[in-house]
């Protein structure tokens, strides 16, 4: 067990390593420098530029480059170049900001896609099952942003509640429960939107596996020592059919930044997705780097969490 | 393994004309064609036939498991103490699972589940049927698993069946299959996919298992030798349909249809030595495009020109001992 | 009584096939009468395929039937079906059938055009994309599952580091320490050849047996590149490259296909290794037949399904990042339109022309969802596991 755990966060450093030469050599490799983002602003004469350049180290090679780089981030003294703040204080910042809208919008994918998918596995072939089926495709291949604007007119048209942004502007003065309504006004429609594509995958992933799992022959053994149909399903057939979603489980955390990018544009919500847009937008590198790496470690921490919890919940892998 | 007991009395199992389909790319597989068996009380029999012939299929109907959108019970009747299975309710059904019928499967390996320990699976069995306080559900699987030669029972329950070997598994799934007592238990092949020396021993514990509980057993098998040694009664099933029916003696002695012949001559023995082994030309027909009229004619070598037409009847042979081929029934006739 | 011995000659059709055989094409008639849905998607692809091809030739060369880049400022946001203003316009300008099937943009382009050029634009941007995807997919999961085995020794490694990273310096001009690297590179070609006439092995110097030593395997190496790969958030990657990099309609396709093949790599890696290890490759092996042989005319045919599955849903996907990357700005630059840059384009008077969403939104929504239909569909009946439980 614990020789497992350190290989396995042996390994994982190792991947960090050359994930973050990988995303340091896209970034500085690729055409475009920083400091060419906009030539025409008189503020950067040459002398500011070079100072610039000096600041963050942009003439020295760029294996310095990195080192300097990465030194910063693990002292937490990186800034952003656009700004001078610091990244990290940046990050949280906006990681505050998306956390209600990835909690939320994950809670619903969760709670819907399984009793889905797993009610049309039951009713295979049958009415519930066609309708969900087609559905899910639906939601899967409506474009994001179309939905989004689609879900907008509606909402604002009908219940006549601005959506955009975190909350109405100016709202501050209100009563509470209206300020709570509000909020949740606001939360509601980027997290269902968030969600509408995580529950068509996600519950059809629910139906195969299960679909799977009650062709195996425990579930016939199941049936012919007479247990009711519920205790067969939700017992014998949900248990085993659960093991995969806790892989799924740890790669729901790097969802809270690639995920979002889209859904905050289009609702202004100040979040991690907006703001790595933005600072892709601006040539930010720092901010940019930064936000991958968190991100890799998450992907990395989620994938040590998901194999940590398959040891738990399958008996057959012990170590 | 004499002579059917003559005290018949009603039989424990009685399946009439029984007929599944299988429907499936538009076609019709008619996997159980008609069949028609009996099972008296604390007998042996054993279905015999080759893979692919319906023997699991008739087996699992007694149940209602067959697993239906494709397949489908069209006509038949199961008679089981007196009651139609086929017309009862699925509440009722559940109630005779595991409780009067039981039944015990051809994969060890997979027909328990990998996710729950044995405690569970054979306590949920016994919990499902009776009720039972934890600590004498406790004291009674432990019984039922040294009942069936599982060494160090008490360790075993919290086991997770992966940590069992093959024949462990059997014993539990036959632990399970006695946890209820039931009148009936139906084997599906369940020695096939263990060693021969662990056949053996599942063999001689259901002997002695059903000679203390005095209950039914319905041994499904392809595996003439294992039949030989249990059966008190033999039902030789192909492509759906009872080709023969007789005890011990009479299916080894003097078999009366072409198919049973072909597979007894099939089995290898000392006295064959040196000869080239016997083997039933062709395969089992798929069940979806079965040939016209006696459905062995196209492997038979007695074949004539209405077996090609005519769906052949039983013959009797007396002493129950009866065969689905009335061309060597009439040679009979004309040679004794 | 044994009738081995009165044995008959057995009549022919004994061995006849247990079930009518079905080519590969019948069977997929058959099945795509039976799946409704995956057969929808089917007529809708080569319903998209057509539209596009003849798209193409509508719109492009010099004097095209349908100009999706004319632009009417005086007819701008007409709503579909709308006749055009003949006084205003010269007569180069009038629109073919005399009317605005779908309407104008904010520029008084015709939609019509737009959305017919747009549909060989994105339907280039997914079958490409997919192709790189799908191309170093197979390569890189072949490798990884049939060569696994086989070992690196860390000169190579070190070889193959020191000639990247030395071409990389030298062409950011850093010749200087890029040459070194060359250099290094060239030494450890030496070092290989004059250490591979100096055996046994057991002589060899502890430095010179870690060099020569096996580091990693091929599978090993392979799928920890997978892992890196997997590392990124692969729409934040996407956006990334693709803001950086000159606004290119080929650098979108080749983007998305260098940041989505992880995927296929990993299951034609599996299928590799089952494959593999199967009789027909022993006994192709046995016969003697090539490696080169075996992949691809045994092993191959047989990985395919899969491949084929993940390849017609990728091009959903890809269409679908590629609307999703205009939305952002970061979309097939202006002259060519794309579904996904006409709906992005369309968002600015989503009240005034709703048309300009709508349109373009729903034809997307279709063309993915018959993609995604056709490939399940393709799913099932080219995975006859599968077939009976749905």
């Amino acid at each position: 067990m614990l020789s497992f755990i350190g290989r396995s966060v042996i390994q994982k450093t190792i991947t960090l390593f050359f994930v973050s030469i990988v995303s340091f050599l896209i970034i500085h490799l690729a055409p475009g420098k920083p400091s060419q983002v906009n030539p025409m602003n008189p503020k950067f004469t040459p002398e500011i530029l070079e100072r610039f350049q000096k600041e963050f180290h942009l003439d020295k090679p760029l294996y310095v480059q990195y080192l300097y780089f990465y030194r910063g981030l693990f002292t937490g003294q990186t800034v952003s170049w656009k700004d001078n703040q610091s990244v990290f204080s940046k990050i949280w910042g906006r990681f505050l900001n998306s956390l209600p809208l990835f909690i939320v919008g994950t809670l619903i994918t969760w709670t819907l896609s399984f009793p889905v998918g797993i009610r049309s596995a039951i009713y295979r072939g049958g009415i519930y099952d066609r309708t969900t089926t087609f559905l899910s495709y639906l939601l899967i291949s409506i474009p994001g942003f179309f939905f989004a604007y689609v879900l907008i007119i509606f909402v604002v048209n009908h219940f006549h509640v601005p959506v955009i942004g975190m909350e109405t502007f100016g709202i501050a003065n209100s009563s509470i429960p209206h300020m709570i309504m509000d909020r949740i006004w606001h939360l509601l429609l980027p997290s269902v939107l968030g969600a509408t594509g995580g529950i068509a995958i996600l519950s059809r992933y629910v139906r195969s596996q299960m679909l799977e799992v009650e062709g195996q022959d425990y579930i016939r053994t199941a049936k012919a020592k007479g247990l009711p149909p519920d205790q067969v399903h939700y017992k014998h057939a949900f248990r085993n059919a659960l093991l995969p979603f806790v892989t799924m489980f740890g790669l729901i955390l790097p969802g809270l930044i690639g995920g979002s990018v889209i859904i905050e544009t289009i609702f202004s919500w100040p979040g991690m997705g907006r703001m790595a847009y933005d600072a892709i937008l601006a040539r930010d590198y720092p901010v940019i780097l930064t936000v991958n790496f968190v991100s890799a470690v998450l992907v990395l921490a989620g994938t040590f969490v998901s194999d940590l919890l398959y040891l738990v919940v399958d008996p057959r892998i012990r170590l | 393994m004499d002579k059917r007991p003559k005290s018949h009395g009603t039989p424990l199992l009685r399946v009439e004309n029984l007929k599944v389909y299988f429907q499936g790319d538009g076609k019709r597989a008619r996997a159980v064609d008609g069949i028609s068996y009996e099972v008296h009380q604390k007998q042996t029999v054993c279905i015999v036939g080759e893979s692919g012939c319906g023997k699991t299929v008739s087996a699992l109907s007694i149940l209602g498991l067959i697993p239906s959108p494709p397949g489908e019970i069209v006509s038949g009747k199961i008679f089981f103490s007196g009651q139609d299975l086929l017309k009862l309710d699925e509440k009722t059904m559940q109630n005779i699972r595991g409780n009067q019928i039981a039944m015990v499967f051809q994969e060890p390996l997979t027909s328990l589940n990998p996710v729950f320990t044995i405690g569970d699976q054979l306590g949920e069995a016994v919990s499902t049927h009776k009720s039972m306080g934890a600590e004498s559900l406790k004291r009674y699987m432990i019984q039922l698993l040294s009942d069936v030669g599982i060494p160090s029972p008490e360790q075993r329950l919290n086991d997770y069946p992966h940590q069992l070997s093959g024949g462990q598994r059997q014993r539990v799934m036959i632990a399970m299959a006695l946890s209820c007592d039931p009148d009936l238990m139906i084997a599906d092949e369940p020695t096939t996919a263990l060693d021969v020396t662990v056949q053996a021993q599942i063999l001689e514990l259901l002997r002695s298992i059903q000679q203390k509980r005095s209950m039914a057993i319905l041994y499904i098998s392809h595996d003439l030798g294992v039949v030989s040694a249990i059966a008190h009664w033999i039902y030789v099933m192909y492509a759906g349909i009872m080709a023969e029916q007789g005890n011990s003696d009479q299916i080894f002695r003097s078999p009366r249809h072409p198919y049973t012949q072909g597979l007894l001559a099939s089995l290898p023995s000392l006295s064959k030595r040196g000869k080239r082994l016997y083997s039933i030309p062709g395969s089992v027909p798929n069940p979806a495009y079965k040939p016209t009229g006696c459905p062995f004619h196209p492997r038979c070598p007695h074949t004539i020109s209405t077996c090609r037409k005519e769906y052949p009847n039983m013959c009797d042979y007396g002493h129950g001992h009866m065969a689905r081929c009335p061309v060597l029934y009439e040679k009979r006739e004309h040679t004794e | 009584m044994n009738p081995g011995e009165n044995h008959i000659d057995a009549p022919d059709y004994i061995e006849a096939p247990l079930a009518p055989k079905h080519t590969r094409m019948q069977e997929f008639g058959r099945m795509l009468k039976q799946n409704r849905l995956a057969a929808l998607g089917f007529f809708i692809f080569v319903l998209f395929f057509l539209c596009a091809v003849t798209g193409l030739i509508l719109t492009s060369g010099t004097k095209p039937l349908f100009n999706p880049a004319m632009v009417r400022l005086e007819e701008k946001l007409r709503p579909p079906l709308s006749k055009p203003n003949l006084q205003a316009l010269r007569p180069d300008q009038v629109p073919v059938l005399n009317v605005y099937l779908m309407g104008t943009d904010d520029l008084g382009r015709d939609v019509f055009a737009r959305m017919l050029q747009g549909a060989w634009v994105s339907l280039t941007v997914g079958f490409v994309a997919v192709g790189i995807s799908v191309f170093i997919g197979i390569f890189m999961g072949g490798i990884a599952g049939y060569f696994g085995q086989h070992h690196i020794k860390a000169i190579h490694i070190l070889f193959f580091l020191c000639l990247i990273g030395g071409i990389g310096l030298v062409l950011i001009n850093a010749v200087f320490a890029g040459t070194a690297l060359l250099l290094l590179c060239l030494s450890s070609i030496v070092f290989l050849l004059s250490a591979r006439d100096k055996l046994p092995e057991k002589t060899l110097p502890a430095w010179k047996g870690i060099l020569l030593g096996n580091a990693v395997s091929v599978d090993t190496l392979i799928m920890r590149i997978v892992d890196i790969m997997l590392c990124f958030p692969s729409f934040f990657l996407i956006l990334t490259v693709v803001a950086l990099l000159p606004a290119s309609i080929y650098n979108i396709m080749i983007v998305i296909g260098l940041t989505s093949w992880m995927g296929t790599t990993r299951f034609v890696r599996a299928e590799f290794l089952s494959l593999r290890e199967q009789d027909f490759v022993a006994a192709a092996k046995a016969l003697g037949i090539g490696n080169f042989r075996i992949i691809f005319r045994h092993i191959m045919p047989n990985a395919v399904a899969p491949v084929l599955v993940s390849a017609t849903i990728g091009i959903a996907t890809a269409i679908l990042t590629e609307a999703g990357l205009s939305f952002l700005g970061f979309g097939v630059p202006p002259p060519h339109a794309t579904w996904g840059n006409i709906l992005s384009d369309g968002k600015n008077f989503i009240f005034d022309a709703p048309w300009l969403t709508f349109i373009p939104g729903i034809a997307i929504l279709i063309v993915v969802l018959s993609f995604n239909l056709f490939g399940e569909g393709l799913r099932d009946i080219l995975n006859p596991k599968l077939r009976e439980r749905h």
